[in-house]
């Protein structure tokens, strides 16, 4: 017999999709029943308990949950989020229930062994229920007690090596796609960068000093799976600067209809024979492609590298070799004065070890914003607010024009002294010896 | 339940502490076939729904399942996914950005046995546990935040609207039958922990209600000055207000013509809660993507400024979610994503297509940016 | 700067402010401290390391205060 009634809830439960729902009620049940004679160090009936507040605030139309601002592990300003429930008298099990942010490892492959002994852990010492993964892309403990937090960290770091993730104003657990380990399109290695900046700035991910939160994410060419564009402080987006590679053999198998346009994205509707000229050569935003005499030819010195023409043709079309990543900064989403896509910084730079370069662009961008930011600003709310000539300036690289769409509308440039030959200090006398008053 | 320690000691805190030694090595955790081809891959085909094949220089061939998975999941459910990948994968797996399960194969009898099993796997309510599919031009797994489950200022719940509306999509989860991908994405406040704010259609949590103020509470549980300066819109002001018995009290006053409903002085502030069942509810937001696939990166725009709570399966969220989802369907081009779509035919035919109202509220009235979306030329289509 | 100086310091101006508020921003302490914030930072953590400050987050931002003051302990239960 269940604990709480949860008639709402169980409305979840049918449908194709999977049902959270079944799956915290197996995990309540599996609690009760307790077959692996576990000393839960948190209510056994914890998941029950969840269960109940969710169908109440299913009823009510409400969240039953509260902030905690104080809970962490000693030393470290980030990776977990205290919460408390706010009918804990209905509700013990749940009474605190604080989530822990786990840092997950690159590209996020797996071992069987490694997350069973996750699982081990969760289950003894928190609510063994999670989040696979969170938004910014931690392994999410969700609902543990307070004295559990510092054991919890005890065990993760002394037995399975493992840290935790950031939240607050510091580094945010940086993510990646899954890059070279499993995708041709893949420019640059993007889970060697995304581990290898985790460690080096270990310091900035655990103790803010920062105004507000950073983000790093590393896509791997410019479809962007990991959306760093959108959502990364810094973004790094994998391309190239020489020209596609063209298996010209593989082109005609296509146009032939030996295999499927777009890895056979699209096979689950009748589109018709694919057409080489409509879906590719005239779908192309900068029109640098023509298909001539069963010959495929592209003016790489016009192309933009949108992906389109490889994503169409994975087995003629790859990225050029003279591979890197383009660095974009500030995006973020909307709160507070509007959403922001990152803007190009960098165009092209090497992804090689050890990054100095990379590295030297990320800690003059911080030095500028920790000097500069106000509380609970964005990288590009100050690039905003101080314009993105002193992004420019402070990184030291050079204005080009893949830095603008366009260049500016209005004339009502901001000309430094030293720019204007003489500079600002005029002789009035001298002036009115020509000019009458 | 007695306590049981870690090892660690309260009283010594920093004593054998380690910290700073960040994620384990994504090299611990590659499948021998992805260490050994990791770089070498030459291309992949999407051989049905769901399922995989990357092929490398080295001749070696990958088959990939791809699974649904609720990104809320028990250790029970971990553990199950363990045991399938111990049968089939040799102790490997991985999960994608979208909270998917990806299970590897090295040939494709081995991929057929494993769908095999995924497939009869169900949760006793009748749900899959494991539907195959989430590839191609089709509907994947839906991101999203933590809802009413979890988090203290959510407009709406994240795991339950998720789940009712991949019922309705589900057919597009397993089929790829759309003119290109369509990326649903679910935050349940405007905050957005889940940055939704680039998603062919965004489900987005919101109130519509300031914070209530409770003076006698307020200068006991909170520092004033902190609740005014969490406000980003500064429409909290101090003030003294008289309580029915007369005395005095330090509280605030909240400018109901500037609070944005973020919630962010009630995170640090617990007298002054916003939640609301009438006010919350959920605004639709469509046509974003982050790829720069032909066209570059958008913003979704506000397509249904609010639809109401109405839980467990939310009916008006997922029909009208369906709605544009078949317009869309119907009518875009093969590659088109649902912004380029729209731009394309114009904003005031998706209105029309779709049988969507437009509304006041759909008009940016937000700050600078405003000016530019607003129409600065003759040329627009007469729609009915 | 020492570390005594410093955490006098930063003791002295927090607790000045302490009937109106006890949590600061980052940059408040490196105002206090006068210094660079990477410099301010290792001075800082230093003091969280010695309990003498703490953190307080909420979820997207964090701040700092003496230890065991303000009014969070007590609405949080965690007093």
């Amino acid at each position: 017999m269940a604990k709480h009634q949860t008639p709402l809830l169980d409305q979840l439960e049918s449908g194709p999709w999977p049902s959270f729902v079944s799956d915290l009620k197996q995990e309540a049940e599996a609690r009760a029943k307790n077959e692996r004679n576990i000393e839960y160090q948190i209510p056994q009936d914890v998941v029950e308990d969840l269960m109940g507040v969710l169908e109440l605030s299913y009823k009510d139309g409400t969240t039953h949950w509260k902030h905690g601002g104080i809970v962490g592990v000693f030393g470290y300003g980030g990776g977990v989020i205290g919460r408390y429930c706010d009918q804990p008298e209905q509700f013990p099990g749940v009474a605190h229930f604080h989530t822990m942010r786990v840092n997950q490892p690159a590209g996020k492959f797996y071992t069987t062994k490694y997350l069973k002994e996750l699982c081990d852990l969760w289950e003894f010492r928190g609510s063994g229920l999670t989040n696979m993964h969170g938004s910014t892309g931690d392994i999410i403990f969700l609902g543990t007690t307070t004295p559990q937090l510092e054991e919890i960290f005890y065990e993760l770091t002394h037995k399975h090596n493992q840290d935790l993730g950031g939240s607050g104003s510091n580094l945010r657990t940086p993510s990646d796609c899954i890059g070279q380990a499993r995708c041709e399109y893949a420019c640059y290695d993007t889970q060697a960068l995304c581990h290898y900046l985790t460690n080096e700035y270990q310091d900035e991910l655990h103790r803010p000093a920062f105004p507000y939160k950073f983000k790093f994410k590393f896509d791997g060419c410019p479809n962007c799976c990991v959306a760093s564009i959108a959502r990364a402080d810094l973004s790094f987006v994998g391309t190239w600067r020489d020209e596609i590679q063209i298996d010209q053999e593989a082109v005609k198998a296509y146009v032939a209809g030996e295999f499927p346009p777009n890895a056979g994205a699209h096979a689950g509707r009748d589109w018709g024979p694919f057409d080489i000229q409509k879906e590719v050569i005239d779908r192309c935003p900068t029109g640098c492609m023509r298909y001539e005499d069963g010959k495929l030819e592209i003016n790489n010195r016009e192309c933009t590298r949108c992906m389109h023409c490889i994503n169409v043709m994975p087995r003629a079309l790859k990225p050029g070799k003279d591979r890197g990543c383009s660095i974009l900064a500030g995006a973020k989403a909307p709160i507070l004065d509007g959403a922001q896509m990152g803007s190009l910084l960098v165009p092209f730079i090497k992804v090689e070890e050890p990054y100095d370069e990379i590295k030297e662009v990320i800690e003059a961008i911080w030095d500028w914003w920790m000097e500069e930011g106000k509380n609970r600003e964005r990288l590009g709310e100050l690039m905003k607010r101080q314009g993105f000539q002193k992004l420019l300036e402070v990184t030291n690289i050079k204005p080009v024009p893949q830095h603008v769409q366009e260049p500016r509308t209005n004339p009502y440039i901001f000309w430094k002294e030293e720019e204007v030959p003489g500079g600002f200090e005029r002789d009035i006398k001298e002036f009115r010896k020509h000019h009458q008053r | 339940m007695a306590f049981i320690s870690s090892g660690y000691d309260p009283k010594e805190p920093m004593k054998d502490r380690i910290t700073d030694i960040g994620p384990r090595n994504y090299e611990e955790f590659y499948p021998p076939i992805i260490a050994k081809n990791k770089g070498k891959w030459a291309y992949h085909e999407i051989l049905e729904p769901g399922v995989l094949v990357h092929v490398s220089e080295t001749g070696d061939e990958l088959y990939t399942v791809r699974v649904g998975g609720c990104r809320l999941m028990s250790v029970t459910h971990i553990r199950e996914i363990c045991e399938i990948a111990d049968k089939y994968c040799d102790g490997y797996l991985r999960f994608t950005t979208r909270n998917n399960i990806e299970f590897m194969v090295d040939s494709k009898e081995k991929a057929e046995a494993l769908k095999k099993d995924l497939e009869s796997r169900k949760f006793p309510g009748g749900s899959f546990k494991f539907p195959i599919g989430g590839t191609g031009a089709g509907i994947t797994n839906i991101i999203h935040t933590q809802g009413w489950i979890h988090c203290h200022t959510p407009a709406t719940d994240a795991s339950g609207p998720v789940k009712a509306t991949l019922d309705v999509l589900f057919e597009h989860f397993q089929n790829m039958d759309l003119p290109a991908q369509v990326r649903v994405s679910l935050a349940c406040c405007l905050n957005m922990c889940g940055a939704v704010h680039c998603s062919d259609i965004a489900i987005l949590g919101y109130h519509r209600k300031p914070p209530m103020v409770e003076h006698e509470y307020i200068d006991k549980m909170c520092e004033i000055p902190l609740a005014i300066a969490a406000c980003p819109t500064a429409a909290i002001k101090p003030k003294k207000v008289a309580l029915e018995d007369g005395t005095e009290v330090k509280s605030v006053e909240v400018n109901h013509s500037r609070c944005m409903y973020c919630g962010n002085c009630y995170t640090m502030c617990p007298s002054m809660p916003l939640a609301d069942k009438e006010g919350d509810g959920i605004v639709i937001m469509v046509g974003g993507k982050v790829s720069n696939r032909i066209s570059a990166p958008k913003f979704s725009k506000v397509a249904v400024a609010y639809l109401p709570n109405n839980p467990p399966r939310w009916p008006e969220v997922t029909s009208t979610i369906k709605k544009i989802v078949d317009t869309y369907s119907k009518d875009a081009r093969k590659y088109e994503r649902l912004g380029e779509w729209a731009e394309r035919i114009g904003w005031e035919k998706f209105f029309e297509k779709c049988g969507l109202e437009f509304t006041h509220h759909l008009i940016d009235d937000f700050r600078d940016p405003a000016y530019y979306t607003w129409r600065q030329t003759t040329q627009f289509k007469f729609t009915d | 700067m020492d570390q005594e100086t410093a955490n006098k310091l930063v003791v002295e101006a927090l607790q000045k402010k302490q009937k109106t508020k006890s949590k600061f921003y980052f940059s408040d302490l490196q105002d206090i401290l006068g210094m660079k914030p990477r410099e301010a930072k290792k001075y800082v953590n230093k003091m969280v390391e010695m309990g003498i400050l703490e953190f307080w987050s909420s979820g997207s931002t964090t701040m700092y205060g003496l230890k065991g003051t303000g009014k969070q302990a007590a609405a949080e239960h965690e007093d």
